[in-house]
């Protein structure tokens, strides 16, 4: 008889936070105690909290422990499972009213949340198909075979589902599209090359929930005419592809993949292709060459892939998070689905909560949900007491929001205004210490790497904007450098062929619309204001706080550091190369950094 | 650390013995009924780099060009597109330190500069005993626990440059894979 459940959260983050480890002192303890028949262990997908890791929920009460560790996971055992004791120094205490929080349910980053597309992510073993069709798995493939093409695919428009990657095209017309192309095979494809840095949704789902996207492409071939899928997912997520592979292949087993698929005489199934290394990729054209063998080029649209796709063929391809969506419209109709969200955005978004928040992972919100509520409610504010200074997102084919635009609800259009996009929904969030400067040059630096060089605009007009930006950032800035990025950036913008190029001025641009007095500190008075950009920084020593401990003198490199023991240091100029070290190592804080 | 337990990667110069030849009939044809004509490149590749010590020589390349019935030059185009493959020659573990943005503000640049000093080598360069490569990667995906990098499949998170030398040391006591 099992009187308890042990849920971990085995999702990429908490992983890295020594999960196995925990789960083995918890099976290691369990034993001892002589209780391992009655307590089940159970690895689920992301829980979303990556900064809590690793996560440990004991049911039926659903008491929340987090940070567990080698050292204190027995406890968890020996004093909530054998004595019957809640492990008050594990329980999440709330910062601003210091409460502890018992279950996830007393946390705010949790109790805002609509989780729809992560129904099943933390919930379930990824890898036991029995628990997802316990949620309901499946339920919606066989509705949908009993459904004609032209009925699901209503219902899909109706409700209002737009594509998840970041284009927000409507996911119903395109289905519509490619069943109504001429040509055959056609065939179904699921975009998994999240390349977006800072976006981690999709990983999440593969990982954590991998047969609601199975379920989705099944339901997806029937509706469009198509008897295979394939699921594009990048080498970097090594833990998605091995546990798609094994779902895959439960999914034959039980008979939802392969032939006469629930006795329906359809039949599908689904293939994983590989990317390495190619940001392109993601784009859905590039995908598809990619798919075929090829170099993951491009190609102009129309045709688009409804019509000529794979091997020329109709394909229907959408993203994880678009499919993972698929099954509850199915179940719970067009109506359920637009009841959260805006009128043009409905249904939920994933975010990917990074960079200075207090709490960072995944958080699933209604369409319209403002940046204020993301960062300081459910992110907790920023860091260390700092200012929030902006939100990045889009990656780099977006831009930044600002504190003015904090109450602005987020959907694909009303960002759009403020000159950035939605993207496939990663929020990196900046603080004071981060130079506006710097970041912009940082992405653009990304999509110089991943120019995949077809396009001269975006090739080689990437290039020279780096180039400008580097030498504002190195404090050789020229007066008319800002007129020149944007009129660059709007030539790349107008000229480059696909999604890449057309975007990849975006961070410059959007930085130099809310941030112009920062590009001018640099241009003009070759100052840094936050204090990142090491040409543009002056390290001195501060007589009143230097004791003359001699550390920094030791630790410079290129003995720019003169002083004696117990006399005050001085850091000649001339040699100095700007490498931070001093101040890192000075216990005084009396390097100042300006 | 013993030298003589390293693998070396394949020579580019290294002619194909029989057996090698034997091996890549058999892969691809494995791949062509696995995917009923439609090839898997990828997969192909990365069975490849895995036989041939992280890396795809050149002969090895002509030849399952030859075999896959495309040029050496459009398999050559293919393989360097993609920047996780690799012609030259990698050393037993591929570090991937992740360079993307939240990974970046919140200290990557550090964690690639220490890696540097411990290493001895730079990005896409090997240690001289063949033990490990260098390698920036894009985004990993788990930027909840930034910065991060990955050696091989292992994923490493929350990354603080003190943190690195016993990640390295378990790795080299980890040996061959």
């Amino acid at each position: 008889m099992i009187r308890n459940q042990l849920l971990i959260c085995a999702g990429g983050a908490c992983i890295t936070s020594g999960e196995k480890s925990v789960k083995d002192v918890l099976v290691e303890e369990l034993a001892r105690n002589g209780i391992q028949d009655e307590v089940q262990i159970i690895e689920t997908g992301c829980m979303g909290a990556c900064d809590l890791g690793p996560i440990v929920v004991v049911y039926p009460e659903g008491t929340f422990y987090q940070k567990v560790n080698v050292q204190n996971a027995g406890l968890i055992v020996n004093e909530h499972l054998v004595k019957g004791r809640t492990v008050g120094g594990l329980l999440y205490t709330e910062p601003t009213s210091e409460r502890k929080a018992q279950t996830s349910g007393d946390i705010p980053f949790y109790t805002r949340q609509v989780k729809r597309v992560l129904r099943n992510c933390g919930v379930i073993d990824p890898l036991s198909i029995e628990e997802y069709i316990a949620r309901d798995g499946y339920f919606a493939l066989g509705k949908a075979l009993e459904m004609t093409p032209d009925e699901i695919i209503k219902t899909v428009q109706d409700s209002g589902l737009r594509g998840r990657g970041g284009a927000g095209f409507s996911t119903g017309i395109k289905w519509k599209a490619t069943k109504d192309a001429t040509g055959s095979p056609k065939y179904v494809v699921c975009n998994g090359d999240e390349g977006d840095p800072g976006a981690f949704m999709d990983r999440s789902v593969l990982e954590g929930d991998p047969h609601s996207v199975i379920e989705a492409m099944v339901i997806a071939g029937f509706a469009i005419g198509a008897a295979t899928g394939y699921m594009y997912v990048r080498a970097e997520y090594p833990l998605a592809i091995e546990r798609f592979e094994y779902a895959i292949g439960k999914a034959r087993e039980y008979g939802f993949l392969g032939k006469n698929i629930l006795n329906s005489g359809f039949d599908f199934d689904i293939e994983i292709r590989i990317g390495a290394g190619a940001f392109v990729c993601g784009e859905e054209t590039a995908l598809l060459r990619s798919i075929e063998g090829k170099r993951g080029t491009p190609s102009i649209k129309p045709p688009f892939p409804a019509q000529a796709g794979l091997w020329g063929k109709p394909t229907l391809i959408n993203n994880v998070e678009t499919y993972a969506n698929i099954a509850p419209i199915l179940i719970n109709g067009a109506d359920w689905f637009r009841s959260v969200g805006t009128s043009k955005s409905p249904g939920t978004k994933v975010f990917a909560l990074v960079g200075k928040v207090q709490n960072t992972g995944l958080v699933e919100v209604p369409m319209g949900t403002t940046l204020r509520e993301l960062v300081f409610d459910i992110g907790g504010g920023i860091r260390d007491g700092k200012k929030f200074k902006a939100a990045q997102t889009g990656g780099p084919s977006g831009g930044v929001i600002t504190a003015d635009y904090l109450d602005m609800p987020i959907d694909f259009d009303t960002v759009k205004e403020i000159g950035t996009i939605m993207g496939s929904g990663g929020l990196v969030i900046l603080d004071e210490d981060n130079c506006m400067v710097d970041v912009a040059k940082f992405y653009l630096g990304f999509t110089v790497d991943e120019s995949c060089g077809k396009c001269t605009p975006c090739r080689e007009g990437t290039r020279q904007m780096y180039h400008i930006m580097e030498r504002i950032c190195d404090g050789k800035g020229q007066h008319s450098d800002i007129e020149r990025l944007s009129k660059l950036a709007n030539v790349i913008k107008d000229t480059s062929l696909c999604g890449l190029g057309q975007t990849a001025p975006n961070p410059v641009l959007s930085t130099i619309r809310f941030f112009e007095d920062e590009y001018r500190a640099h241009i003009e008075d070759k100052k840094c204001p936050a204090h990142v950009c090491k040409h543009l920084l002056t390290y001195s020593i501060n007589p009143d706080k230097c004791v003359g401990c001699t550390a920094c003198a030791r630790q410079c490199l290129v003995h720019a550091i003169t002083g004696e023991v117990k006399k005050i240091h001085v850091i000649d100029q001339s040699k100095c190369t700007k490498c931070g070290s001093c101040y890192e190592i000075c216990r005084f804080s009396a390097i100042r950094k300006e | 650390m013993e030298l003589d337990n390293v693998t070396r990667p394949a020579g580019q110069a290294q002619p194909l013995s029989d057996e090698d030849k034997r091996f890549l009939r058999e892969l691809v044809e494995t791949n062509r009924i696995e995917h009923h004509g439609r090839l898997s490149y990828m997969d192909i590749m990365f069975e490849l780099e895995h036989h041939y010590g992280n890396s795809l020589p050149g002969p090895v390349l002509g030849e399952v060009a030859r075999l896959l019935g495309t040029s050496p030059a459009q398999l050559n185009g293919f393989v360097t597109f993609y920047t996780m493959l690799s012609t030259e020659p990698r050393g037993q573990h591929v570090i991937r330190v992740c360079t993307s943005g939240p990974c970046h503000v919140t200290g990557a640049p550090a964690i690639l500069s220490s890696l540097r000093q411990l290493l001895g080598v730079d990005i896409d360069e090997t240690t001289s005993d063949g033990m490990f490569t260098l390698e920036a990667s894009s985004c990993l995906g788990i930027c909840g626990v930034s910065p991060a990098l990955m050696i091989d499949d292992d994923a490493y998170g929350n990354l603080m440059p003190e943190d690195l030398p016993r990640i390295l040391d378990a790795k080299r006591a980890g040996g061959a894979r």
